[in-house]
């Protein structure tokens, strides 16, 4: 434990140094892609690298960093870039986009275009999976809520688990929050006034990553979350079910992207497209991944608020361009209302 | 020097050469490293905020360190005079949190102290009381379960100094007429105390830093230094900052830590000067 955080830290200023020094050889028919670790390397590792390999005889190198990672590790590689693909969430994309990271795509390029919904592909990079938001609750304890001021209210204030804005799912949901009571986009005042009214009764306020277990053994039993986590928990037998609150479910999407000075474009182009194809997208909608697939050849699992993907524009959307500057001191300002 | 040669360049390329720059880190301006200046550290020392944190931090190891101690020494004193297979049996017991690891026996720990775990099971059952305590989120379950999680650290040193003693100095005690008590405080607490202090500097340095059980038990309402570290250069992107954060970790824990092994070295050497 005491070299876990001492080494993310340490690690965070050594990739500074040496990512320019270092860098993968491109052999061949192979293509390097930064890759959310855990779940999203997992599944890429199952789904995508068989296929590219199969299709193309192209090895997928992929290397576990998270979007903050892939973005500094980028800016420290000086024109040398470390990997050929990014996979990115609205925010960091954003300032990928600002920092002149990408090189733009050009869709035409891509078999499964026609399969991707409007909105989910544009000249900088393509979805590879979208995530809804909205409240997720236990239907044996608690009444079904129908907006994002329920979760204030009781009964279900004294259930709930509360998470900061530490990620794009939990920062939209205290943006939708923050609308209820007069807020808006670039306006969370309200929700830190709310919320420090029932500061005392709500159940948990934990870090992202523990909400699913937080919720599985009862310390609350309603939450702000994706789909995916509600299906997860589902198929583990744990009572939980997904509402679109009334003001609309949010949603947003992940998307790849082509690293600037890539010398590896066409792989990069095949990687993406096999991402996005529909076996691919179908077996990471499933067990035990549930991404919301991006492909229209894919049928919506059960638990989604949608039956089609083109009804997703219906959806809640954010300018992450306007988040962005304001969300550190969000995030500051949470540590600071919330602290004990 | 020769064999040591190795070792000592491994850690000037892998530990001090990034020290090195993250103090380096520390001294930008802005997250995209481009401005030099002090920003980031008079934003750190010039708030009370970060300075309650680094209160909390440091609180919360030597929380960690006295629970440990008080359940650590006499589990130390039973273990000295159980027979052979005991002391084997207690060791394995005592060992055997390391064998798992760190985020598994978190986890454990959310079921043990959750609204519906077993501590509130056993507590509501025997009408302790009406309602489930609140344990988890709390300080105080947050050093209950890293007193479980880091006892090996205090045990391994403490007891490989409880073997090594001298049995006779306790029946000399004894025929000089002092009570236990008196044999356990002027006899063998000061002969343990290098493994004690060595201990609880273990349990310290890994309590302040345990980043997953803070986060995870503890939750989004204690905020820690690690916490922030972790926030500012994953979240914000603000690596100086974050680099101010981690330095002050480092500094603030060493300066504890050597304060507990000065305090061992003085306690030791008054028993080891006066025996000779």
């Amino acid at each position: 434990m005491t070299l876990m955080s001492r080494r993310a830290a340490l690690l965070g200023a050594a990739a500074l140094g040496c990512a320019g020094l270092t860098r993968p050889a491109f052999a061949a028919g192979s293509v390097t892609a930064a890759i959310y670790p855990g779940a999203w390397e997992e599944a890429f590792r199952e789904h995508v690298a068989p296929v590219l390999k199969r299709q193309h005889q192209i090895d997928l190198e992929m290397q576990g960093l998270f979007a903050v990672d892939q973005v500094a590790k980028f800016a420290a590689s000086r024109g040398a870039p470390p990997f050929d693909c990014f996979v990115l969430d609205p925010g960091p994309r954003i300032t990928a986009i600002d920092r002149g990271q990408f090189e733009r795509i050009d869709i035409n390029k891509l078999a499964n275009k026609a399969q991707i919904p409007a909105g989910m592909a544009d000249e900088w990079g393509v979805a590879t999976g979208a995530q809804v938001v909205g409240i997720a609750y236990n239907p044996k304890k608690l009444p079904r809520p129908t907006g994002w001021d329920d979760l204030l209210k009781d009964p279900w204030v004294s259930k709930l688990g509360l998470t900061g804005f530490g990620t794009t799912f939990g920062t939209v949901s205290l943006i939708e929050l923050a609308k209820v009571f007069g807020g808006s986009e670039t306006n969370v005042e309200p929700v830190f006034t709310e919320v420090k009214k029932v500061l005392g009764k709500v159940a948990a306020v934990g870090t992202p990553a523990a909400m699913p277990g937080l919720f599985q053994q009862g310390q609350c039993d309603i939450m702000y979350t994706n789909t995916q986590t509600v299906t997860t928990l589902k198929d583990r037998g744990v009572d939980i079910e997904f509402v679109a609150p009334k003001t609309g479910a949010v949603s947003f999407i992940t998307t790849l992207h082509i690293a600037k000075g890539s010398t590896n474009i066409d792989n990069a182009y095949k990687y993406i497209d096999a991402a996005i194809s529909a076996p691919v997208q179908k077996a990471l909608s499933e067990a035990p991944y549930f991404f919301v697939p991006v492909n229209r050849g894919v049928a919506l699992g059960a638990g989604l608020p949608m039956r089609s993907l083109d009804e997703m524009s219906r959806f809640v959307t954010h300018d992450w361009a306007k988040i962005n500057p304001l969300r550190a001191g969000w995030i500051d300002r949470f540590n600071r209302e919330m602290a004990k | 020097m020769g064999p040591a040669l190795p070792l000592g360049l491994a850690y000037l390329a892998f530990f001090v050469a990034p020290l090195l720059m993250l103090v380096a880190v520390s001294f930008y301006a802005d997250d995209k490293l481009t401005v030099l200046g002090f920003d980031n550290w008079r934003k750190f020392l010039f708030d009370s905020f970060h300075w309650k944190v680094v209160t909390d931090t440091l609180l919360l190891g030597l929380k960690a360190v006295c629970a440990t101690v008080l359940l650590g020494l006499p589990l130390a004193l039973v273990w000295r005079g159980a027979s052979p297979f005991w002391q084997r049996v207690l060791l394995f017991v005592a060992v055997m949190p390391l064998l798992t690891s760190v985020v598994v026996r978190t986890f454990a720990w959310i079921v043990i102290l959750g609204r519906e775990g077993v501590v509130n099971q056993l507590v509501l059952g025997l009408g302790l009381a009406a309602e489930p305590l609140r344990l988890l989120q709390t300080e105080l379950g947050l050093v209950i379960s890293l007193t479980q999680i880091e006892m090996p650290l205090l045990l391994l040193p403490l007891l490989s100094v409880m073997a090594r003693f001298d049995p006779n100095l306790l029946d000399a005690s004894a025929s000089l007429g002092a009570s236990p008590w008196r044999t356990l405080f002027k006899v063998v607490l000061p002969l343990v105390a290098p493994g004690l202090a060595a201990g609880a500097l273990l349990v310290f340095a890994s309590a302040t830093t345990a980043f997953i059980s803070q986060s995870v038990i503890g939750g989004g309402r204690l905020v820690y230094l690690p916490s922030l570290v972790w926030q500012q250069a994953m979240i914000n992107a603000n690596w100086p900052f974050a680099a101010v954060v981690a330095i002050v970790l480092l500094v603030s824990v060493s300066a504890v830590i050597a304060v507990i092994a000065l305090a061992g070295r003085i306690a030791g050497g008054r028993v080891h000067g006066a025996a000779a």
